[in-house]
Order: C-alpha cells, then structure tokens, then sequence
C-alpha cells in the first residue's frame, strides 16, 4: 500500500461577485487528479504559476478541505478525518513552506517554535522539549545559541533551516514541501536541498516537491508530475520524463528551460500567450486550447484521465497533445 | 579600438545609514559595447541593482551617493551632468526596465498614456501622433490587439503583457542602452523565455546594448556575450560568457556556476556548495570578501589588502586574490 494516494481531486472556489456577492462563476483550481506517494520517495510538482500546484500541496496536508475526492494516508482518508483524529494524522505530516519569514512567528524565540509542535501534541515535559529543540537545530545545522533568538535575527537561509527543523520535529513520514528554496539566493540553495536530500536518506521521509524550477525538482525527485490549469497532464519517473517528454505541454515547459551553458543555446520553441485563467477554463484538452490546435476539438467529452504509456509513465491521452 | 559606449570606471557608491556610511559598490569597472548584452550576475546585496540605478541616476535619495569613479556615455560623464541634462539622456539614451512592471508601471492611467508620457517628454510630436506610435510600439513589442490594450490600465494585463508594456515604454525612444533590472524573475519559466527573447530580438533590430542583472546564471548563459560577476560590492570577474563558464578563475564564479542543479547531473546526490552565506555590508574586509568562504588556502595577508585586478587575455578579468593568481 502506498503511503499517500489521491484520487479524483478537485477543488473548486466559488467566485463571487456583484450586489447580492452571488456565485457567478466557478474557479477549478484543481480538477481531478490522482496520484500516489512510496515511503521515502520524492514526487515533484511543477508547472507553471495557477496551475494548482499550491492547492493540491494543502489538500495533501488538509489545510484545505476538497471539494471532491480522496486522499487517503496510511490507510485513513483524511478529507473525512474528524479534528482529533486529524491531529493525530498531522504528526506524520509536515509543510516546508515558500517564505520562512513570513512562516515563522516573528514574536516567538526560536526555541518556542520548534517546541509548539511537542506543545501541541502534549508531548515531553518542558526540560525534555527544549532538549529536543536543541536536537533538532543541531540537525539542521545550527548552533544551539539559537534558541533564544527572534526569527528576525537570521538570514533567509537560516530561517529556512528553521523551518525545516520545525517540519521535522514530529518525526513525519510526510514532508510537503511548498517552494521550498525559490526564495533564497543560489549559494544557498544548494545548501538547503541538499540538506533535505539528507534528511531524506536519515530519516526515510517522502517528500511531495513543490517547485517553479524544474532544474531543482529533476534534481531533488524520482517521479515527477507536471500540472497545467488543475490537471495532471503527465506523470513520469524524473529521468524518463526529461529526456522522454510525451505530452506537448511538458516539451514546451522544459524546452523553455535555460541552460547554464552557453555553448549549449538553442533555438526554442516559443509558447505563445499566457497560461489562462482557471475560472472558467476550456472544455477538452486546456493546453491543446491555447495551441489553437487543429485536433483540440477530439479531446472535448473525451475520458482525459491518465494513461500509462509504457511503465511508469503516465500522460493525459488528448489526441492534440499526447504522443500515445 | 572603438570608443565604448559605456564605461564605469572605479565607481563607489555609498548609503548613509544609522549605522553610518555603508558602501554597497565598491570601485567596480567595466565596458560596455554597441550592440552587446552583458550579464550583470551576483546574489541578494552583491551590488548589482544599485550599479544600474547610479548608471541612470535612480539612486535612493537623499541616502545614496556616488564617492568616486565615472560614469561615461560616449565620452561625457554621466554622474556630473545637471540634472535637467540628465532627464533628456534618462529614458531617452539610457532607459530602464524593473523586475515588477506592477510596482514600475503607474495603475492609474492608461498603459497607452504611459507610453505617450515618455514621448511627449523626448520627442517633438502631436500627442495623436504619439498615440499612434505608442500603438505600434505596442505592435512591435508581441501585444495582440494594441489598439485595444492601449486603453487598458496595468492590472487588466497578466505579468509577461505588463513587462512587454514597460519594454515598448523603454524602447520608445530607441535608447543606445538597455538596462534591464531582472526582468523576468517575476516570471514564469515559459513566459521568461518569451520575454528573454523579446529582448534579443530587438537588440538585434535596433542596435541597443544591454545590461542584464538577474541572479540566474542560466539566463546569462543562455543570452549574453559577457558577464560579470559581482560580490559583496566588489566585481570579482568578467569576461565573455563562453569563457567564464568554460574556466572560471575567480572561486566564488566557480563555486557560483558549480551549485547549480543541472538537467545533467545525476540526481539525487549532494550539490557542490559554497559554505556561509553572503555577508553583510557592514565589517567587510578591505582584503578579499570572499576569503571566509573560500575553498582554497589562503592566509590572512589576502584581508588585509585590496587584491589587484588581472586580465587574462581574451577579455576575461579577475579580481586575482593571492590564494589563486599563481595558477592562472
């Protein structure tokens, strides 16, 4: 059994507007996705900003509740979860978030942050959280002497490790990790990815990845899904993925990749317009819609729900995009 | 040789601060050429914005101030000119776009009247004749429909529109010089592509140089003829991209160009990184500022005195700190 499965997610917002604040239109940030997550196995999302990425992060967590479908974790489908049971649940699962400073309370030491999980959970006694405090900073690569100090007094870098730390303290099998170094320069991105790809192999953690980048999610993942308006439109081991693309969006996603070597440069492809609003979105194949492609019309009624190609990898069958 | 453009010699520029004058550049030279891009690449605080905003006189005020060094657009120094000389060069010879079009660009007109507002100020001409040119501008920069979008305000348009909107406004006037301050970082990868391209394409038809600052290396690799490497205030290296990204010289461009997770890497394994984290402005050494994380040997003499710059034929430079020069 897999550790996490999703099935069918959907999660719909109502988008309200004039006098009487009626429902006028429905917004689809995710529609229908499934997939699943191994103990100690890294999936990561990508695509590109409103595809839904953030949303199916805190539907996984139950930060948000879906509108439809399931996700069901060891066994327990959390979208039914009552709250206690869900705060049992919770210790197995964690979020790294995007920015840590505005994910850390700034009026709270650093010691007081990573015991509020312990705290919580009605864990320890005071002496022993503080123990496990200073434990876990020292895991991450900080100087115990950082406890007394305000998350203001860090650098971004730092203050991320702070995060993390906190995500780690209840021992979680599940980390989702929203962004996690998108907003921290180069030299240090590297330091905390590598971090987590340590952490990983100590503590068998499964990390859903969450990223803009797709040069840092090849990197931190083994299977790969990659997302355009709420859908899944491909899923693949990360390998077979970047050098095998089968569906149109994802060649023009990595294509539009720069490379960091100059003697590499290409011609690309350019895509042409924006990614299009997820309020009200085209029926059929939303990707096939933007290409104005002659073969958009099939997709429309069409079963759009993943396929498998060959082992492992999975693409949405619309006639426009998908090499079948 | 040509004269060039563009040259910065020795520019330091300063901020008075509570804790007194902290110097964000410090002595950094360089060239820029007709027709060229240059990569300008560093990490948060490296420089690199307040470099670009002396070149077009945006610094901060009344905190910031140029101590020293030249700014010379074909000959004349920029940096002495009275201010009114100085806003017919801005934005009509030197013009400038912002990494946020939404913060840059002003919500409550028209993008059209913002356009128009550049060539009223620079050009002699009817304001329906700038309307008319702002259309085509808009035409020309990849905006479908410009007649209409002309009398769109900035938030009916997405990110990658609104940059396109401030690239026709830069362009206006034809500019000799570009600078671009990260403009695609607010971008997604697909639209950074479009917009990156833009930005070839019209330096090829109009001749522009362009400065590029971002932080993203495989930007500069992928659209730049040279670059240069900024840190902690200091330019540590330059040269043609082929070049410093075939044998960079300087440690933290080796240790910069290293960290980065590539599509051909094996994945999965730890990234070669650099320890430490940028420093801040306050307490740098005089000496190399990249000594206390650097990878090589070094005694403490390379802190204490300013390293000496080294060209290397070829057009590359390098700030050569005495842990290294003897290898070069």
């Amino acid at each position: 059994m897999s550790l996490l499965t999703v099935q069918n997610l959907k999660m719909y917002y109502p988008v309200r507007g004039g006098v009487l604040h009626r429902t006028k239109a429905v917004c689809k940030a995710v529609d229908g996705d499934s997939f699943a997550l191994e103990e100690g196995e890294t999936l990561g999302l990508v695509g590109e900003s409103g595809c839904g990425k953030s949303t199916v992060a805190k539907s996984v967590v139950r930060l948000l509740k879906p509108t439809a479908g399931s996700v069901v974790f060891e066994g327990h489908d959390i979208t039914r979860s009552r709250p206690g049971a869900l705060r049992s649940l919770r210790r197995q699962m964690q979020m790294v978030f995007q920015d840590p400073a505005e994910s850390l309370n700034p009026r709270h030491t650093v010691g007081q942050i990573l015991e509020e999980p312990f705290v919580i959970q009605k864990l320890g006694t005071r002496g022993e959280r503080g123990e496990w405090a200073a434990e876990l900073l020292r895991r991450v690569g900080l100087p115990e002497d950082a406890l007394g100090r305000y998350p203001f007094e860090f650098s971004g870098g730092q203050r991320q490790r702070i995060g993390i730390a906190r995500a780690l303290a209840l021992k979680p099998r599940l980390i989702v990790c929203d962004e996690p170094v998108s907003a921290l320069d180069v030299s240090v991105q590297a330091q905390v990815l590598n971090l987590l790809l340590e952490l990983q192999t100590d503590f068998k953690l499964a990390y859903l990845f969450i990223a803009h980048d797709l040069s840092v999610v090849q990197h931190m993942s083994d299977r790969v899904a990659v997302m355009y308006l709420g859908k899944i439109v491909e899923l693949a081991p990360a390998a077979d993925l970047y050098r095998n693309p089968r569906h149109a969006y994802t060649k023009a996603l990595l294509d539009a990749i720069p490379q960091a070597n100059p003697s590499r440069r290409h011609e690309r492809k350019l895509l042409k317009g924006d990614v299009p609003s997820p309020i009200n979105p085209p029926e059929g194949c939303a990707f096939g819609h933007r290409m104005r492609h002659p073969r958009w019309k099939d997709s429309v009624g069409m079963d759009l729900n993943l396929r498998e190609v060959s082992p492992g990898h999975w693409i949405q069958p619309c006639p426009c995009c998908a090499d079948l | 040789m040509n004269e060039p453009l563009l040259e910065v010699r020795d520019l330091r520029v300063g901020f008075q601060t509570e804790q007194g004058l902290l110097t964000a550049v410090d002595e950094v030279s360089f060239t820029l050429e007709s027709g060229k891009m240059m990569g300008l690449v560093g990490e948060s605080g490296c420089g690199k914005s307040v470099t670009a905003r002396t070149l077009i006189r945006l610094l901060e005020q009344p905190s910031g101030r140029v101590l020293k060094g030249e700014v010379l657009l074909e000959g004349r120094d920029v940096l002495s000119l009275p201010l009114e000389a100085m806003r017919r060069i801005r934005g009509n010879e030197i013009a400038m776009i912002f990494q946020e079009p939404m913060t840059a660009l002003n919500p409550v007109h028209r993008v059209g009247h913002q356009i128009v507002e550049n060539l009223l100020l620079h050009e002699e001409m009817s304001a329906q004749a700038a309307l008319k040119r702002a259309v085509e501008l808009m035409e020309w920069v990849g905006i479908p429909a410009p007649d209409e979008r002309v009398n769109d305000y900035p938030h009916q348009l997405s990110g990658g529109m609104r940059q396109r909107v401030m690239i026709a406004m830069a362009l206006s006037c034809n500019p000799k010089v570009l600078i671009a301050d990260e403009p695609t970082t607010a971008l997604d990868v697909t639209v950074q592509a479009q917009i990156l391209d833009l930005i070839k394409r019209l330096q090829k038809e109009t001749g522009m140089a362009v400065i590029l600052i971002t932080h993203d290396l495989a930007v500069v690799a992928e659209t730049c003829d040279d670059v240069a490497v900024m840190y902690a205030g200091r330019l540590v290296e330059r040269g043609p991209v082929e070049t410093i990204f075939r044998n960079p010289l300087h440690p933290y461009t080796r240790g910069l160009i290293g960290c980065l997770p590539r599509l051909d890497h094996p994945p999965k394994t730890m990234l070669p990184i650099i320890p430490g984290m940028v420093p801040g402005l306050r307490d740098l050494p005089v000496g190399c500022r990249f000594a206390a994380r650097c990878p090589n040997q070094h005694g403490n003499e390379v802190l204490g005195t300013r390293q000496p710059w080294k060209e290397c034929g070829g057009g590359q430079g390098v700030e050569a700190c005495a842990c290294f020069a003897n290898s070069i």
